[in-house]
């Protein structure tokens, strides 16, 4: 019986499949992608256990010999492993335990703003710098923060707050406050959109009970607007741990370390995915480029994992 | 206490509104800064003291960047870049998607799981550099394209948003016997407006903005975007890599220039950027009911 009701499933969905021929080459053409720019580059990762070298394509990922670690011994006893660990994880959690609370300040902000279109106005510019690239950032960075020619600096000079210009594109000291700065202004606006929807979602009852009640308006912020949105405020929470991730390409520091490093300030802004890309990119040694990227990738893990633990501890919610 | 509470709230509001200008103007102040540069004469806005205003208006700066040629086949680049990157994302990843959102697909469940766990992994720069380079697509053009086409969060955000179009109107015309392309495009694209404008929009944005692919990737100079360019021209007028402080002398033409380049790259954004912020916010709200 059930042979049989498994064999008519099966004429079924062939028959169905048949019928929907073009929607099975639309997620083949959505899996040959899949396969080529996820997939592939999985198998890539074997390289940094072994010789590779770029001359022998693809076959050599396979036949080339494996090295016994010797990369990954090799970037544990660099001299500059554990600056290049701290500041990887550093710059990340400093990262997110600024933005995230200046984007709920900004949204509770703009929500205590009566006039609809002063609300508007502030909303639409405080996400501008969110739509411009890191590479304009850095040139209108230098524009302002430069010693030579910064606005920041001549226009302190000019009033005697200070007597010589600061160097916060190169100074070391500087370099995470710097570079957390960047981060806020760039994303503060835009992250601020979502607890904003969260706050006119709020029942309009709530706050006047509390304001019968007798409750001022920072009490009603307290009370009512910050524990109504504390659901929206894990779960953004949630999503920005898992950027943690990000370890590749997106969501990191890379772009900002790429643009902002320099040789003054390298030992607080040399992070591990810059020391692969100067490896593997730019000195051609793939595989040991692998291996360092390999272990960015482990410790990102090891990042959500730990976060996700936090997040739990705190809230009681979690990703998983 | 109806006066104390009024009071309390006066002195509230113009805390709140003396932040929020104050944020406002560190958003604002450095476009218009740049602005402002762009339009000055370079030798005198090296002496600084121009902030609000130019002293001495110009247009040079503008005149000498449309005469470089390197700047006009970035400005070329970042076009085709645009245009062609954001056609291949919204066809490609709208039409996955639609296919992966509907309910009667055979496998389907496989399917998702499957675009779903490969969001969530990585091989990183190096591995997914070699597969670049042995599918022959270093230093060409599609090196901005392929990888982008299919973006995976668009495609989640697309299940849940296809699938929020009634079912009845794709069954129906099943039953008539219409071809599923026929139902894509002549049923479900019409109502899907919103997502399309959303994907559309980020994948231009992102097209538009970015640098780091050609970094990675290219190496051969008629194919860097803009954004590229801009960078390159700051390391040359600063001599040594990212850093200004320690070399000496700036060539003033090409900081000049640069200005321009950044009010160049950021006009179109700025000049579209009041009509489509309903669809910037719309995506991330879409995004955001997903999780």
């Amino acid at each position: 019986m059930q042979i049989t009701a498994g064999s008519d499933l099966r004429t079924h969905n062939r028959k169905l499949m048949r019928k929907q021929w073009e929607l099975q080459v639309a997620v083949f053409i959505g899996i040959l992608f899949l396969a080529v720019f996820s997939w592939a580059p999985l198998f890539g990762v074997i390289i940094a256990f072994k010789d590779y070298t770029i001359k022998t394509g693809v076959a050599g990922i396979f036949t080339s010999a494996w090295n016994n670690f010797r990369y990954f011994k090799e970037f544990f006893s660099n001299y500059r492993f554990s600056e290049l660990l701290q500041n990887t994880i550093m710059l990340s959690v400093l990262k997110l335990a600024a933005t995230f609370p200046a984007a709920i300040l900004l949204a509770i902000l703009i929500s205590e703003v009566r006039q609809v279109a002063a609300k508007r106005i502030f909303q639409t510019i405080s996400y501008l710098p969110h739509f411009i690239s890191w590479a304009l950032v850095y040139t209108i960075a230098y524009n302002m923060f430069s010693s030579k020619i910064g606005v920041v600096n001549t226009a302190a000079l000019q009033l005697g707050l200070i007597s010589e210009p600061i160097a916060y594109m190169t100074s070391e000291k500087l370099f995470y406050g710097f570079a957390i700065f960047l981060s806020v202004w760039k994303t503060t606006g835009w992250s601020a959109i979502i607890f904003l929807a969260a706050i006119s979602g709020v029942d309009t009852a709530l706050f006047e009970a509390a304001a019968v009640d007798g409750a001022g308006r920072l009490r009603r912020i307290w009370h009512v607007t910050l524990p109504s949105i504390l659901p929206a405020i894990v779960t953004v929470l949630i999503i920005n741990i898992g950027a943690l991730m990000g370890g590749g390409m997106g969501g990191s520091n890379f772009e900002l370390i790429y643009l902002f490093g320099n040789s003054s300030n390298s030992a607080a802004s040399d992070i591990i995915q810059k020391h692969s890309f100067t490896m593997g990119l730019s000195k051609g040694r793939f595989a040991f480029a692998a291996a360092v990227d390999l272990c960015q990738c482990v410790l990102s893990v090891f990042l959500v994992l730990s976060s996700n633990w936090l997040a739990r501890r705190i809230s009681g919610n979690s990703l998983f | 206490m109806q006066i104390n509470k009024a009071r309390g709230e006066w002195i509230i509001d113009v805390v709140v509104w003396m932040i929020l200008v104050l944020f406002c103007f560190i958003c604002l102040y450095p476009f218009w800064f740049i602005i402002v540069a762009s339009l000055n004469e370079g030798n005198d806005m090296m002496r600084g003291g121009v902030y609000w205003w130019p002293r001495k208006f110009t247009f040079d700066n503008y005149t000498t960047f449309f005469a470089q040629s390197s700047w006009l086949s970035a400005v070329k680049v970042s076009v085709a870049r645009t245009l062609v990157g954001t056609a291949f994302t919204v066809f490609i990843t709208s039409l996955v998607s639609y296919a992966l959102s509907r309910r009667n697909l055979v496998h389907g469940k496989v399917y998702r799981i499957m675009f779903v766990f490969s969001m969530y992994v990585s091989g990183g720069l190096i591995p997914f550099y070699i597969v670049l380079r042995l599918a022959g697509l270093i230093n060409t053009f599609w090196v901005y394209i392929l990888p982008t086409t299919l973006n995976l969060y668009f495609v989640l955000v697309g299940i849940n948003f296809f699938r929020s179009i009634p079912e009845s109107l794709i069954e129906a015309a099943y039953l008539d016997g219409a071809a599923e392309r026929r139902i894509f495009l002549q049923i479900v694209l019409p109502l899907s407006t919103p997502f399309i404008a959303t994907l559309a929009l980020f994948a231009a944005v992102g097209q538009w903005n970015s640098w780091l692919d050609s970094v990675y990737y290219v190496s051969i100079k008629s194919l860097r975007p803009m954004a590229y360019w801009m960078i390159s021209t700051m390391n040359r007028t600063q001599g040594s890599g990212a850093n200004q402080d320690l070399s000496g002398a700036i060539n003033l033409t090409a900081l000049a220039t640069q200005s321009t380049a950044v009010v160049a790259t950021v006009a179109p954004i700025l000049l579209v950027y009041p009509f489509l912020q309903k669809y910037f916010v719309q995506g991330m709200m879409i995004g955001s009911i997903k999780e």
